[in-house]
């Protein structure tokens, strides 16, 4: 016992022992409860792959405090990504003058209850029968029931009462086509409406047609 | 030389052992009913104690600190007495160690259910309870050391670096991360605040991972992977060059947690770049496992211990190979906030640390009881059904985790949001998370079958208590390293040494991160119209932490469009400044709430709307997930913890003016009687004094301080 224990992690080797199944030396000494260490050197791909990372990250690190390059400073590549938009989006608006698109009143309504559902339901209901949100398929509306009157309240919302404003997250055109939807809810007379809130509105009255 | 006798302990094994699978079964099981409670809300029972916000950070708190914290405790005090031919140093701190240890897990569930929480992930013990844990982290402490030093071998094997390097950093970690102010016997704020919490947090959360769940399970491999094949260790050579890495870079990558958060760039790179390089170093581990098992592969097919053992390591080089992955910005942009985290831990969890706990049991519960594994056939059963488990977890939760991810950057041709309407990036997971608690369930299932089998092999055998083993004393060695000696051959008979390089090595990350965030200023730009909260949002936010929110809400608007599209402005280091603690989150399962009280914001409701919303979350929004919160409307907020809260802030160096604890209540009565009258004119009869009333405040404080200025000058 005490002879291993001076050999014990000494660079000196003697006969090294090998290992009968995959003939790799046994490293001299080290048994610890019966456990012993082959004498293997790292893989050489991992070694690699270690100096490959670590490359890696020293060139990242110089992107970041070098160079403070657009691609890793995050401000930055949010002001990229926002420009990039706005330009193609410009680009859009441009293409859209020059030829526009004519669709069929199939293709409004799909629209319209595409967005009604993603977004008005949630406060005024599934079938527009009011929630939080006032009954769309009554007769009566809190802010006026023309279309001029409804594009407004979807532009600038009503903040007090939780109506946001969707002048950034719909299109112009989404807005005239859920408008579009909404107002062809009336009189479909829903299970569970809501009380009728706001004034009776007359279509007849107002000489107010689609814009 | 004399052999010398002694004995080995193995009942604090045992007890080890048995603590490992009753709280592994006690832990899944509770993740089992929060994997329910995820997609079906009436799983919380609206009762405050059964729902989500508590009961994910019990099962949290239960799988890591109750079964991998015992299992590692139980390898520990069977493998270190016989690797260094002695008894463990003392039996008595060993009862402590375990008792306390077992006191602290039942107390912190029970704490954690009745809403005592710092709300920081992975350390949501309050004050008294890390006390607790750091007396019998100490204790644990004392009995390693003072077992390593009357060692009777020269040197000390690799599976106790791992042990002396987790023991040092957990401490550290732990300590670090838990100062805190306590305001009341069970209570306490962070002293840390916003950005620099978050950055403390996820340094430990980060580092929990890699020294509770990963070293401390790398010692448990060095052992019972060779023992259980009866095969030397691939390379000790590696083993060297592995453990150094591993334990160096780790503690550095906790940043990636809060890539594209507002934590300054350099930190975020920091993260991402040390994450990278832990690949090599981990799949060190991997490998010196694996290919231990050469010569032994005829012995895996036939022996569940061995299988349980490939499994695990696999998983664990799966898992450190996706982890550095998921640290690159553009892999974290689609990751972060998603399933694909919760599904990437679980690859860890119930791989590498379940499987390894597993296989371990097996092996050792024949041995400390003097018999044969009562049901191979069951062991192998266990098995097979863990790792289509697994199977079954994972690979919905990485399909889910993008899925949401893609619908929330998803815009239309016309530049808006496809999905803007966040419920629909929720309902469209169900399916995956009925199929994930489908796995979680075929886990528990396995877990069971090892219940039955190491019980009717505990009973077929009997225990022995002590086994009697001896040695030759260790003659006493050179003081200075000889010059036929290696440097590290050296460092591994002078074990005080070997442990105070290990600190160095696992201080040099934490130092650099942490100490520039709080000197430079520059690192959190001041915004003027940020100010103090008042003193009911402040009510109110403890109720939010109370309630752990932050288990499913987000506080952290990401520089992306689809972000600033969704919540409004991306988040700034300078509006947290006052946060103790910080409540970032990791996950979304309901949308980020950063900018919620933004009246001009795509997310403002009113107050009648919040009102509402957390009575009955279904009622607003069918399809909501959310579970209900009705003791909201009936429990009174606790004025008498007001003044104590301020004077604690104070202390923290928030600026509320001299004596203000005295007239606080005051304010927030006013505060609180205005957003009742607010509720009575939308139809909602309620008192002022309501805890709702005080979350409501908190909600729509929440992001409008930046925007004040911007108010102003539109006023003018």
């Amino acid at each position: 016992m005490s002879t291993t224990e001076d050999k014990h992690h000494t660079k000196q080797q003697s006969q090294p022992e090998i290992d009968e199944v995959t003939n790799d030396q046994i490293l001299e000494g080290h048994e610890f409860d019966g456990i012993r260490e082959l004498d293997n050197q790292l893989p050489p791909w991992l070694k690699y792959l270690f100096y490959a990372s670590i490359v890696f990250a020293a060139s990242y690190l110089t992107l970041v405090f070098v160079f403070e390059d657009d691609r890793v400073i995050q401000a930055k590549e949010y002001q990229k990504e926002m420009a990039a938009y706005i330009e193609e989006e410009e680009a859009v608006d441009e293409e859209e003058q020059a030829a526009p698109v004519v669709r069929t009143q199939e293709e409004i309504m799909a629209s319209g209850e595409a967005t009604f559902s993603k977004i008005c339901s949630v406060c005024h209901g599934k079938f527009g029968e009011g929630l939080v949100g006032p009954n769309f398929t009554d007769e009566y509306w809190i802010h006026g029931g023309s279309r001029e009157d409804m594009h407004n309240v979807i532009v600038t919302g009503v903040i007090e009462k939780g109506m946001i404003s969707y002048k950034n997250l719909l299109s112009e055109r989404q807005i005239q086509d859920v408008i579009t939807y909404i107002k062809s809810l009336q009189g479909s007379n829903p299970p569970n409406q809501k009380a009728p809130e706001g004034e009776k509105y007359d279509p007849e009255a107002e000489q107010g047609t689609p814009s | 030389m004399e052999l010398q006798k002694f004995t080995y302990d193995n009942r604090i094994t045992r007890n080890f052992a048995v603590a490992t699978i009753v709280w592994g079964v006690v832990g899944m099981l509770v993740g089992l009913l929060v994997a329910l409670q995820i997609f079906i809300p009436e799983m919380n029972f609206s009762l405050e104690y059964t729902t989500f916000g508590r009961t994910r950070p019990v099962h949290t708190n239960a799988v890591i600190f109750a079964f991998v914290g015992n299992a590692i405790f139980t390898a520990v005090y069977y493998s270190m007495p016989r690797l260094l031919k002695t008894s463990m140093y003392s039996r008595l701190l060993g009862k402590i160690h375990f008792w306390g240890w077992q006191l602290i897990i039942v107390a912190g569930a029970i704490t954690l259910l009745m809403g005592y929480t710092s709300g920081k992930e992975y350390a949501e013990l309050e004050w008294p309870i890390d006390i607790a844990i750091t007396l019998v982290w100490v204790i644990f402490g004392i009995n390693m050391f003072g077992t390593i030093l009357q060692r009777r071998v020269s040197h000390i094997y690799v599976a106790i670096w791992f042990y002396i390097a987790t023991w040092v950093t957990v401490a550290v970690l732990h300590v670090v991360n838990s100062i805190e102010i306590p305001y009341s016997l069970m209570k306490s704020y962070p002293v840390y605040a916003g950005i620099q919490d978050a950055l403390v947090q996820w340094w430990y959360g980060h580092n929990a991972v890699a020294f509770f769940l990963t070293t401390p399970f790398l010692g448990l491999m060095y052992y019972f992977v060779p023992k259980a094949a009866n095969r030397p260790i691939y390379s000790y050579k590696l083993s060297i060059v592995h453990f150094w890495s591993l334990i160096f870079i780790y503690i550095w990558a906790g940043p990636h947690h809060l890539l594209y958060s507002s934590l300054p760039d350099w930190l975020q790179a920091l993260g991402t770049t040390f994450s990278i390089m832990l690949i090599a170093p981990s799949w060190g581990g991997m490998i010196n496992g694996l290919l231990t098992l050469r010569g032994a592969w005829d012995k895996v097919r036939r022996d569940p211990v061995l299988k349980m053992f490939v499994v695990g390591i696999t998983a664990y080089g799966m898992a450190t190979f996706e982890g550095p992955m998921m640290s690159l910005k553009t892999v974290n942009a689609i990751s972060h906030f998603t399933d694909w985290t919760v599904g990437h831990v679980h690859i860890g969890a119930l791989g590498w640390n379940g499987m390894l706990t597993f296989g371990m049991l097996y092996w050792l519960v024949p041995r400390l009881y003097n018999t044969k594994l009562y049901s191979v056939k069951l062991a192998n059963a266990h098995f097979w059904i863990s790792t289509l488990a697994i199977i079954f977890y994972a690979v919905p939760l990485y399909i889910g985790g993008i899925t949401q991810a893609l619908m929330w950057k998803e815009f239309t041709p016309e530049g808006y949001l496809a999905y803007p309407n966040f419920l629909e990036t929720v309902t469209q997971l169900i399916p995956m998370y009925a199929t994930r608690a489908f796995g979680g369930f075929l886990y528990v299932v396995g877990m069971l079958m090892l219940v039955f089998n190491v019980i009717k092999t505990a009973k077929q055998g009997s225990l022995v208590k002590v086994e009697e083993a001896e040695a030759p004393a260790l003659h006493p060695q050179p003081a200075m390293k000889t010059p036929s000696e290696s440097w590290h051959g050296f460092l591994e008979r002078k074990p005080i040494r070997f442990l105070i390089f290990a600190t160095i090595a696992i201080l040099i990350g934490g130092v650099f991160e942490i100490i520039p965030t709080y000197l430079i200023n520059s690192n959190v730009p001041i915004i003027s119209s940020v100010q103090p909260y008042t003193p009911l949002e402040l009510q109110g936010r403890d109720i939010y932490v109370r309630e752990g929110c932050y288990n499913c809400h987000s506080q952290m608007i990401r520089p992306f469009r689809s972000e600033t599209e969704r919540y409004g402005e991306y988040s700034k280091a300078g509006e947290f400044i006052y946060d103790h603690p910080f409540q970032f989150g990791s996950k979304r399962t309901g949308p980020d709430l950063a900018r919620e009280g933004v009246k001009t914001g795509p997310l403002y409701k009113p107050n009648a709307w919040h009102y509402n919303h957390f009575m009955d979350p279904q009622k607003m929004n069918e399809g909501s997930i959310m579970p209900k919160y009705p003791w909201l409307a009936e429990k009174d907020i606790d004025l008498k913890s007001t003044a104590p809260k301020i004077r604690a802030m104070k202390r923290l160096g928030v600026p509320y003016p001299d004596n203000y604890e005295h007239k606080a209540n005051d304010d927030l009565l006013e505060q609180a009687e205005g957003i009742a009258q607010n509720l009575r004119e939308a139809g909602i009869e309620t008192e002022s004094t309501k805890e709702i009333i005080a979350l409501i405040a908190y909600m729509q404080r929440l992001g409008t301080d930046i925007m004040k200025p911007q108010v102003e000058e539109e006023e003018e």
